[in-house]
């Protein structure tokens, strides 16, 4: 029994003094007090180094603030992790958000608005590239400011299969028209199955975000931000889809599906194997080619449109930082956002190390890239970008009705009429729900 | 003498409960509170992050005028309908063959139990792979036997088919509960009908499906109720979006959907009383009836 106690006493004892070396410790470093913020961003593989990087950058320029990364996997709509800490309100710092999700996430509560802090910090509209401004202001306030510019998309074509089947390897289609017969010239059937194509314009980055890429480059209009009207049932979006119908007609759906299987980015990319001769492309593509297809000769250029469409059309996605309501660190935290997406160092930061185009128009970065053949396009397209998708709470909900809407109409389920006009009657009483639901 | 008796029932008693409290608690903590919770928010508008609002009837109301919603109820059954038989007499088959005194069946044993310890996304992956319309091994095969080779997931037609094929790989779990039974079956059984000269099939049909009923029973039930729940192949093979479409939106993939991707929690809740409902009715239904079909020994 006295063994017991002596035991119990010592590991007291231990506890005590271990924990006030800890304290001790502590303060010892705090003569210059270093504040910890932490960052969730959804960044993995070879992108969670890079973004390493920036924020060591950061660190090393910013003695009084120490920034911890943690990867937290993010998917259209959520970010499982983070709206559970919002729930338990236990919030990280900053917050990567995808641009297209900031009204919902604003609506639910999980951001801080800016407006103060962009005010005294003398951060303006027009420093950035207006879609990019635009989808991150919802209700009148703005709700985060964008770290990555996506401008969507570029026509990225194979030089080689263009010689191959007799095309003028410089010149890519310039109309839908055009874009349609070299398609046919590329394509290649044999005994019933798709040996090539041209290109398979929904393929790339999800059904609902081809249905936006098209409608816009066709003319048409998502949304009406004035009497908050869904639109996807505007005449263009339709010919938009109907145009689409027309691939899934000539060749078959199911075998353009069972060409498509497996088909995927980095090396499976069906460009790079030379099984597509023309493909969407956006920025990170072009790190991919080096790494995966060195050797591959190709161009960029505007997506083509018919002639009662939108010409150099594109649209802008991409990563914004925002605060969440409630973190602990709020002034640390705008520090770190403010310097990412708003200092000539920290943009440059953000383009240089991870091959983003930041929506701060200023940036040295872009003096850059300027000259690349590559990279200029992607800030061509940027600069003349006039679309983000809908700034609406209920956007998830959106890019999937679109994405079913296209899925049936190219599967011969529904007429390209009937499947938007489905998808506007659901969207908008969703989006109904959502505003008035306050 | 009594009250000292007494005394020591309800200390241990008290001790017991103590004792048990752990689980008492997780139990109450992490499954009646939730499961109640999940009836409450049912009845509500719910978008996660925003209190709950009382709308009453409206998402069960929402749910029957859903057309998607019947898309994976039809799923749904479907998958269980064929699959849960399937899968089954695959078990069932596997565990007669492996039952065989043959040299080296350990080994045999194995590499027919191992597919079922693949974790579902790795065995899912691989199936897609496998499945792959142009480059999968499946269709070099048919393709081989100049047989049709179907698109499989990249089908509407053969994607709930690719799925209940893909199934039949796992039966791993279930042969050994079969592999346990065949042990059970008296071996005097066999040697009467042997010496009465009863063939293999008839031996199997009244022997040995009779002394399996029970497990065939069991498995019956469980298999239901997982394929009711089916969710993880369905959601790594379409990419989580069911398609194409619709035609492998299962009936929890959808319910994950308004839950994690469109934030319609009280609909999510609602559907998942739903599926509960179903899924106890039907176990009922293959309870009341099982009297009929499953043999538990010495009874007759």
């Amino acid at each position: 029994m006295a063994l017991f106690r002596v035991l119990r006493y010592a590991i007291c004892t231990i506890l005590i003094v271990s924990s006030l070396v800890g304290c001790r410790s502590g303060e010892s470093q705090s003569k210059t007090p270093i504040q910890v913020i932490s960052i969730w961003h959804p960044f993995g593989g070879v992108q969670k180094e890079e973004f390493d990087q920036v924020v060591d950058a950061f660190n090393k320029s910013h003695p009084g603030i120490h920034v911890d990364t943690l990867f937290t996997p993010q998917d259209d709509s959520n970010n499982q992790k983070f709206f559970t800490a919002v729930a338990a309100k236990n919030v990280p710092d900053v917050i990567v958000v995808g641009g297209h999700q900031t009204p919902a996430w604003a609506e639910q509560g999980a951001l801080e608005p800016l407006d103060d802090r962009l005010i005294k910090s003398g951060v303006k509209p027009e420093d950035y590239f207006a879609p990019c401004w635009r989808q991150n202001t919802y209700r009148g306030r703005v709700w985060a400011l964008t770290y990555g510019a996506d401008p969507n998309f570029a026509l990225i074509w194979n030089k080689r299969i263009f010689k191959e089947v007799g095309l003028d390897p410089n010149r890519p289609p310039r109309s839908i028209e055009e874009l349609d017969r070299y398609n046919d010239k590329i394509t290649r059937v044999v005994n019933g199955k798709i040996e090539r194509m041209g290109i398979i314009p929904w393929s790339r980055y999800g059904v609902g975000n081809a249905m936006l890429t098209w409608g816009w480059a066709f003319g048409g209009n998502f949304y009406n931000p004035k009497t908050r009207k869904i639109t996807a049932n505007d005449p263009k979006v339709i010919k938009a889809l109907e145009w689409m119908v027309s691939y899934a007609k000539k060749y078959d759906m199911t075998k353009i599906g069972a060409f498509g299987q497996g088909q995927g980015s980095r090396e499976q990319n069906p460009l790079y194997l030379g099984q597509v001769a023309m493909q969407l492309c956006y920025i990170p593509d072009l790190s991919d080619i080096r790494m995966y297809a060195p050797n591959l000769d190709y161009g960029l250029t505007f997506l083509p449109s018919p002639p009662s469409g939108e010409d150099h059309s594109s649209w802008v996605g991409g990563y914004c930082l925002a605060i969440p309501k409630g973190c602990r660190n709020p002034n640390a935290a705008w520090t770190f956002v403010e310097w990412c997406c708003h200092t000539p160092q920290g943009t440059s930061a953000v383009g240089r190390l991870m091959g983003m185009f930041p929506g701060y128009r200023k940036s040295p970065y872009f003096r850059d890239i300027k000259d690349d053949p590559h990279y200029s396009i992607f800030l061509q397209i940027l600069r003349e970008c006039r679309h983000q998708r809908p700034v609406i709470p209920v956007q998830p909900f959106y890019t999937e009705a679109l994405g079913r809407a296209l899925e049936m109409a190219l599967y011969g389920r529904m007429t390209p009429e009937a499947a938007l006009g489905k998808a506007t009657t659901d969207v908008q009483v969703e989006l109904d729900l959502a505003i008035a639901c306050k | 003498m009594k009250s000292r008796n007494s005394k020591t029932v309800r200390q241990n008693f008290r001790n017991g409960v103590l004792f048990c409290s752990p689980l008492i608690i997780g139990l109450l903590v992490f499954t009646v509170y939730p499961v109640l919770a999940s009836l409450y928010y049912s009845f509500c508008r719910y978008p996660m992050l925003k209190p709950p609002v009382w709308i009453g009837l409206a998402n069960y109301r929402t749910l029957f005028s859903d057309t998607v919603f019947y898309t994976s109820l039809w799923n749904t059954a479907y998958y269980a309908a064929v699959s849960t038989p399937l899968c089954i007499i695959t078990a069932f088959l596997l565990a007669l063959m492996l039952n065989q005194k043959v040299k080296g069946m350990a080994v045999f044993r194995t590499m027919f139990f191992v597919p079922s310890i693949v974790p579902m996304v790795a065995g899912s992956v691989l199936w897609l792979w496998l499945l792959n319309p142009q480059y999968g091994l499946i269709n070099i095969v048919l393709r081989g036997m100049h047989i049709p080779a179907p698109g499989w997931m990249a089908d509407p037609l053969w994607a709930k088919p690719a799925l209940i094929l893909m199934s039949t790989w796992g039966v791993g779990g279930s042969m050994l509960i079969f592999l346990a039974g065949l042990q059970d079956v008296p071996t005097d059984l066999y040697e009467a009908a042997d010496i009465d000269g009863a063939s293999f099939i008839r031996q199997l049909w009244h022997i040995t499906i009779p002394f399996l009923s029970p497990h065939i029973f069991f498995l019956l039930v469980m298999g239901f109720i997982n394929a009711a729940q089916y969710f993880t192949q369905a959601y790594v093979m379409t990419g989580g979006t069911g398609g194409p479409v619709d035609s492998t939106r299962f009936f929890s993939l959808y319910l994950f959907q308004n839950a994690f991707q469109y934030w319609k929690m009280g609909y999510a809740c609602a559907m998942a009383w739903v599926l509960f409902v179903v899924i106890l009715l039907f176990t009922l239904l293959l309870f009341k009836t099982s009297a009929k079909y499953v043999y538990y020994g010495g009874e007759k």
